[in-house]
């Protein structure tokens, strides 16, 4: 199992995803892949991206523009929640007193 | 899943096409695991009515199985990797933001969470969303480029040539490190209904060089030196990032020797610039000639020093 995937082992993994189709999701830059000297590569987690926008363009029969502002969203909300994660463990660690002035400060917002 | 791929979906044997369809769609908003990081039980759900469709959306399939001839399991998926399994991961290249992950300072993440509350609430105005119609900040687009050592170092303007054929100037600031990202502000993916572009994330990837290395601030590198210039002492000229400078070697100095220049390592930022740390090596010369040799021979007989005597004390404790 490699990391890196070029276009023609992307379409292998992702049977439903057509050339043209993913030059769609290229084109919008929803999949920006690597790139080297030999052309572009894909990582996994641009095969799980793509995915994800195979479900969203066929089951929900998303277009291309609504797809890109909900990629932008999932994104945004991933990085939020990764963000949030953060602060909780950084929270986690402090003394009993600095949690409970945290603690406070929240109830009372 | 269930041996009833109808009972998955909410649906009876007599349903129509449209209405697998439809019954598809409604869960797979409310069941896709990428849809819903935050939800468990998600990923067994969407496998299960993912099969279940898999089965009943093609009309042959869906007889055959109505007549008894598979069963719902010969529509299994092969187990399949979700986005929200690598969108959490540190370093996800669709991150919209930084984040912490690049060692930032903390105050970094607040400074840029009000930024980004300023730029969405100017963009927006007082109205907020409804009145405008919606608007959304352009993706992050990320770049890796590779950089020699030297510009890394000492910094450099450069170029880096887009996918779609533009070039993007990328200033590299003084002292950048293997793996640093810079962010180019506004050289992202163009915003959604009037709103800001994203910004461009270029990661580096730093070329070793030959001569010089690097620890944090401090330039490393190994200098030569004869043998006597190792026992006289001497001037000699060294290398450094910035040119060449004179190192006095003093009389007497070992191999493994570690001579420090001050102020000659990397400059980064207003903070004091690192030093370049010189490591001497002596070598021999090519010949050993006779001279040399007759000299040695006498000075070995009156002068035997023993520089492994603390070495096998040490050993022996």
């Amino acid at each position: 199992m490699t990391d890196h995937f070029t276009e023609d082992d992307v379409l292998a993994a992702i049977p439903r995803l057509t050339r043209v189709q993913l030059f769609t999701f290229l084109e919008a830059r929803i999949v920006v892949p690597f790139h080297t000297e030999t052309g572009l590569v894909y990582r996994p987690v641009d095969i799980a991206r793509m995915e994800l926008l195979c479900d969203l363009t066929e089951d929900l029969e998303l277009g291309a523009d609504s797809l890109s502002v909900v990629m932008s969203l999932i994104d945004q909300l991933h990085t939020a929640r990764r963000d949030l994660r953060v602060i909780i463990n950084a929270i986690a660690v402090q003394p009993p007193e600095v949690k409970a002035r945290i603690a406070a400060t929240v109830n009372g917002a | 899943m269930s041996d009833d791929p109808y009972a998955d979906l909410g649906l009876t044997k007599t349903a129509s096409a449209e209405d697998i369809k439809k019954a598809y769609r409604k869960l797979v908003r409310t069941s896709h695991p990428d849809l819903h990081p935050d939800d468990p039980g998600a990923e067994a759900r969407f496998k299960s009515i993912a099969a279940a469709h898999d089965l009943l959306k093609d009309p042959e399939t869906r007889a055959r199985f109505d007549a008894g001839e598979i069963d719902a399991t010969g529509a299994e998926r092969p187990d399949r990797r979700y986005y929200r399994d690598f969108a959490d991961a540190p370093g996800n290249p669709y991150q919209q933001r930084r984040g912490f992950d690049a060692g930032g300072d903390p105050d970094d993440f607040f400074a840029e969470f009000l930024r980004q509350q300023a730029r969405g609430g100017a963009e927006r105005g007082p109205q907020g969303f409804g009145d405008r119609g919606f608007t959304a900040p352009g993706a992050d687009l990320r770049y890796t480029m590779e950089l020699p050592f030297l510009d890394a170092a000492r910094g450099a303007k450069t170029r880096i040539t887009l996918p779609g054929g533009g070039m993007l100037d990328v200033q590299i600031p003084q002292g950048t490190v293997d793996g640093q990202t810079l962010r180019l502000r506004g050289k992202g993916a163009p915003g959604y209904g009037g709103g800001p572009p994203g910004d461009a994330l270029v990661t580096m990837t730093v070329h070793p060089h030959p001569v010089f290395r690097r620890d944090g601030d401090d330039i490393l590198i190994t200098l030569p030196i004869t043998i006597d210039e190792a026992i006289l002492g001497a001037k000699v000229p060294v290398p450094t990032i910035d040119g060449t400078v004179s190192l006095s070697i003093p009389s007497g100095a070992s191999s493994g020797r570690i001579l420090r220049l001050r102020g000659r390592g990397v400059r980064r930022g207003k903070s004091e610039p690192g030093d370049q740390r010189v490591e001497l090596k002596i070598m021999m010369p090519a010949r050993v000639d006779d001279p040399l040799r007759s000299f040695m021979k006498t000075w070995q007989e009156t002068n035997a020093y023993d520089p492994r005597a603390g070495l096998f004390e040490e050993v022996a404790k």
